[in-house]
Parts: C-alpha cells; structure tokens; sequence
C-alpha cells in the first residue's frame, strides 16, 4: 500500500454541511415558521420552556449535520492503485469502492460559488452505471485543479496502457510516436452574446418559474390570513378586472425576467471544444460547469425547431450519449443551446466527418395526408358541436380548430421524411417543433415496422428506430409512410441482408 | 424481405389465451351481476337485464374466440444468425428487426398458467428496447435462449 492516499479538500465539509441543509430547508421553514406565528404576538417567556423544544431539536439537528458534514470529509479518501479509482468513505457504515479507469465514461467538472475564491472544482465521475440511480456515479466534492489534472492524467494513462496490447502493431507504433500528451484541444464554438439573449428570451423557463412561485406559495398557504385578505381582495375587485390583469401581466413579466436570468447565467460563456475522442462543453457564470462527452459514447444527433425558431432559422441540437448520469436535469447533453442553423451545419460536420449533415430526404406520399388528421375529427365533431349548440351565436367561433387541425396535419405531412445512406439513418418528423434524428446503423437497437389495418389498405406504414440514450431509448418514429419505404428500411437494417449484398459485389 | 418470419408459436399459446380470456371475462361477468343485483335492488327498467347479459356474451365473443385466434395467426417469429425478427399485433401489425450484434441478455419466464401448458415466454433485451415471444414449449425456449446467448456473443462492444 505505497500508494498515496488524497484527501478532499476541507472546504468540502461544509459543502456537505450546506447541502444537507438544503435537503432540509423545506420542512424546516414548514414547521419552524408555522409554530413561530402560530404563539401570534406572545414572547417566549411568555410561552414557556416546553414551546421551544422545536428550537431545541432545530438546533441538534444543525450541529449533528455540521459534526457529520466535518466526518464525512475526514473519513473520504481516494487513491490510485493497479488502474482503479478506489475510494473509501462513510459516516457510520465504511465503504469502498473501486472503480477500474476502463469503466469511467468521463470526468465533469463543476465549479460552484464556495469553489472559486480557492480554485477547487467538484468532479463526477460517471460510469456506464447499471447501479442504483442517481447513486451510479461518484462525486468528489471539492479538489483542486491539479488533482482533478491529475485523475484525468492517471486514466488517460491507463487506458492507454491497457489499450496497447490489442491495437494491432502498426497502430501502436504510431501511437508510441505521437505520444500522449498531444492531445490538441481546440475549440469548435463560442456562444455569442447575442445567441445567448436570444436563448434567454425565447426559451420555455417561464412556466418553470410561474410553478416554482405557486408552489413557495402554498408553502406559505398556511400562515397568510385569509380572511383580512378576502376584505381587502373584494375592495380590489371594485376598482376594476383592468388592475388585476395588470397585476397577473406584471407577475407574468417577472417571472419572465427571472427565467432570462437564469438562462443567462446557465449558459453563460457556453463553449464547445474537442480533443481526439471527447467533446467538452462548459458554460455558466456563478456555477461553472464542464461536461465531457466521448465520441465513441454518442448514439444520435437529434436537431430541434420549434416553429418559432424554426421561423428565424435557429435551432437546438442534443446529444444523445449512452450511459451517463441518470435523474439528472441534464441527462440530455446539449451541445448547441441554440444557434443559427447555418453556423451549426458546418460545426457539425466538423465534428463528425463520418455523418451526413443534410441528406436528400424522402418524403410521405400524397395519399397519406389525411392521415394525419383525421383521426382529429373523433374529437372535433363533438367539441365544436357541443360548443356551438350551448353557446349558440359566439361558440359558432369553435369551428376555426377544423381549418387549424387540417393546415397543422399537412405540415406535419410535409415534415415527415427519412433519409438512407450507407450507414446513416436521418429521420425528419414534426410534433410541434421539428425534429431531426440523425442515427448511425451500427448504434440503432432496433426498428420496428406498423401497420394498421387502415395503412395497409393503403399501402402504408409507420417506420421506428430506437437508440440508447442514457439508460434508457429514444425513439424516432415517421408516420404514414409508403409501404415500399418501410420495407427499405428493414432490408437495409438487416444484417444478413447485407451480407448476401456484399457477397454479390 | 417482404416474406414473413417463419416459426409460429406454440399452438397451445392458442389455449392459453383462451384460458386469458376466460378470465378476463369471467370479472366481467361478475361486475355485470354485481350491476344487475344492483338493479334488481333498486327496480330498474327490465331492458338493462338484456344489456347486462349482451356485454359479457361479446367480451366472451371477443376475448375468447375472435382475439386469441387473430393473434394467435399473426405472431410470427424468426432467429436467424445475425438477427431476430418478430411479427405480431393484433389491429396494427407490428414487425420488428433487432440485430444478434444488439443482443444484451435473453430470459425465459414461466407463469403458473403457462407451466400448466408447458409452455414459457422469452424477452430478448438489447440496451435500450425489450421485446417478448409470448408463448414456446419450454424446452423450445431453453433451446432458444441458449442459441441467442451463443449467437448474441460475438457483439463487438459500440453499446
């Protein structure tokens, strides 16, 4: 055991320490605020002793996750020992755990508030993970750069060493030559300030906030005096629905700028560069966060418009990668926030020489158009009519959703396409937005070919394709379309077909 | 391509879910006495007995006779080496191709109804999607599975 064994650094125990008060802080205000107005204008002499035991118990509860904040980074140690990770820690029970640098999918960085002012960032270790969610991984909660450094250096140095034997003589030599450290990084993208508002403003964090602000308020439902309120709400009413449409527009407003700002600081100085096998993403302004993402990780491209962006030509590209944190917001990596397509495409292709970027796609036939809609009618008919026959003159209005429905069905009939190449399947199709599935043949699990009775009356068929995308799939699938194309699919997805192909070649 | 996958299931699967169905219809039977005790309770009209009686004789229709046996004809299924194809459905046909390459692991699963017929089931996992022959007599499955797990072994490692 000549290995050295590292420590966190101390600012990690009272990381623990505010985290576990975070996880508190909920029931916390619940049951302290609650008691605190429930004595009304009484002070604590007042009250006697057996009303502060809530107070007595807050603050054992406080020391007790300051204590096990402290042990907890007393007791955590790692070390590098015959090309493992090997961690132990615990606060009553010890735990090891060893993980081979084989097996580390990537390192991500993050850099909170409390890390800056020393330098420190926290590390995730993510593996492929087929253990307990949200447990999968390891997390190192504050170390300083040149030991996070020197992690990474420690696997790349594993991974070659062991890589070696299998890679065939050539190969090696030329590894050998080029050496390890010439790894060039270079950088592909920089968000540009003007994407960055853009994103900030259009982007759907609003009902998010307006959520978030509902529910801090029924948190509080308890302790506002309804009753008083009441008297003053219907002396508000009196001056009229104008002040308080004012009011929700005004809430409304609010909350938007408090969704900008969080947008903004999200993505902040969002940038995208690249070595040999992985790509970098870091972006943020209080909490920098970096993620890597090896090449040979990604399942799938998949390229998002909502119409509106869709309008101006912007567009939203997600990486879909196998394995990786599970229960995580960002358990979709995405690689452009968003930015005009033109700027994306060449980036792209940049990024994955092997993909075809914008294939000629193929699209449903005329015949399938109706069924895109006409499904529809089995709710429209009794909405409208119900609607018409009650509100007589005014619900006639209700019929304008039959004119939508159709004209939203043939753009979604428009949308929907696929496209073959050698080893490429691209799937274009609408809900709403646009979406575009970019899928390597040697990543897809599977595809799946439907018919329904009415689509083989016509000759029809559904094609779907799916892909690993962090523990679990993701599909694309095309409606309606011809028959002969589903068929095409298959025969090119089918591995002895191509066999005997070759074969004739 | 356009042929469908050769091997059918079990005839017994057939059985089985007519056994299914019986079930099924059996419940319903006894929330349509349930109804008409109600009924009976509260003097309804006489027509409401007629529809009581009409509703389990259709599910039994259906789930019985007509489902099992349109469901029966169309699962197909065929391994061959470097894939597995499956057909299925009973409104909308279902074809599915997965690559041997994909494979992850194949289990078989036997519950009390299908060890009375001898029959399991066998679910074939790649990484992401998970897809189940419902009915084979046991020792066809065993074979099966393990003719998977031996063809499903040369996958290269890309996930």
């Amino acid at each position: 055991m000549s290995e050295i064994r590292y420590k966190l650094h101390p600012i990690s125990a009272f990381l623990n320490f505010i985290k576990g008060l975070k996880e508190l802080i909920f029931p916390f205000i619940i049951i302290f605020g609650v008691n605190l107005f429930r004595g009304g204008g009484e002070t604590v002499a007042e009250r006697g002793v057996q009303d502060l035991i809530p107070v007595f118990i807050g603050a054992a509860v406080l020391v007790f996750m300051l204590v096990s904040g402290l042990i907890k980074w007393r007791r955590f140690v790692y070390w590098f020992e015959e090309d493992e990770l090997r961690i132990e820690y615990g606060l009553f029970v010890k735990k090891k755990r060893y993980i081979p640098f084989e097996r580390i999918q990537s390192l991500n960085y993050t850099e909170g508030i409390f890390h800056r002012p020393f330098g420190l960032v926290k590390v995730k270790v993510e593996t492929a993970g087929t253990g307990k969610i949200g447990q999968a991984e390891v997390e190192l909660t504050a170390i300083s750069r040149e030991d996070a450094d020197r992690i990474e250096k420690k696997m790349e140095h594993a991974k070659h060493h062991s890589r070696e034997p299998m890679l065939e003589a050539e190969e090696a030599i030329e590894e050998e030559v080029r050496g390890l450290p010439s790894k060039t990084v270079k950088t592909v993208y920089r968000m540009s300030l003007k994407e960055l508002i853009i994103l900030a403003t259009t982007s759907g964090g609003i009902g998010v906030v307006i959520s978030a602000v509902a529910v801090f308020l029924s948190q509080f439902a308890d302790l506002i005096p309804y009753d008083a309120i009441y008297q003053e709400v219907v002396l508000f009413l009196r001056f009229g629905y104008l002040i308080v449409a004012l009011l929700i527009f005004l809430i409304l407003l609010v909350a938007w700028i408090i969704s900008i700002v969080l947008a903004i600081f999200a993505n902040y100085q969002f940038t995208i560069t690249t070595d040999e096998d992985h790509i970098f993403i870091s972006r943020g302004l209080l909490e920098k966060k970096k993620v890597s993402v090896p090449f040979k990780r990604i399942q799938g491209i998949q390229i998002s418009q909502n119409p509106l962006r869709e309008w101006f030509g912007y567009a939203t590209v997600t990486v879909e990668s196998a394995g990786g944190t599970f229960g995580d917001k960002d358990e979709k990596i995405r690689l452009f926030p968003l930015a005009k397509k033109t700027t994306i495409l060449p980036i792209l292709k940049e990024l994955f020489p092997d993909m075809e970027w914008e294939p000629v796609m193929r699209r449903a036939p005329k015949r399938s158009l109706h069924f895109f809609y006409r499904l529809d009618f089995f709710w429209m008919f009794p909405v409208a009519g119900l609607i018409s026959y009650f509100f007589y003159p005014y619900g006639l209005f209700s019929l304008i959703i039959f004119p939508i429905v159709i004209l939203f069905a043939v753009w979604q009939h428009r949308t929907v396409g696929y496209a073959l190449a050698d080893r490429q399947l691209t799937m274009e199709f609408r809900t709403v937005s646009k979406h575009a599935f970019f899928m390597m043949k040697k990543r897809i699990q599977a595809i799946e070919v439907t018919q329904s009775y009415f689509q083989r009356r016509k000759d029809l068929a559904s094609i779907q394709a799916t892909i690993k995308s962090g523990m679990l799939g993701a599909t694309a699938r095309i409606e309606h379309m011809e028959k002969e194309d589903a068929s095409k699919v298959l025969a090119w997805y089918e591995p002895s077909d191509n066999k005997t192909a070759d074969l004739q070649k | 391509m356009n042929q469908q996958p050769k091997n059918q299931i079990s005839k017994k699967g057939l059985t089985v879910w007519r056994v299914y169905g019986m079930i099924e219809t059996a419940i319903i039977v006894l929330i349509a006495g349930g109804a008409a005790a109600i009924t009976y309770f509260f003097d309804g009209p006489w027509w409401l007995y007629a529809i009581y009686a009409a509703i389990p004789l259709g599910f039994a229709y259906l789930l019985i006779y007509l489902f099992p046996k349109i469901r029966w004809k169309r699962w197909r299924y065929e391994v061959r080496e470097q894939e597995i194809e499956l057909q299925h459905g009973l409104f909308i046909v279902k074809r599915t191709l997965v690559p041997m390459v994909r494979v992850q692991h194949v289990d078989t699963e036997q519950g009390p109804i299908l060890r009375k017929y001898d029959l399991a089931e066998i679910s074939i996992s790649t990484a992401a999607t998970t897809h189940t022959i419902p009915a084979l007599v046991t020792a066809e499955a065993d074979e099966l599975r393990n003719r998977i797990s031996v063809l499903a072994r040369v996958a290269e490692d890309d996930v």
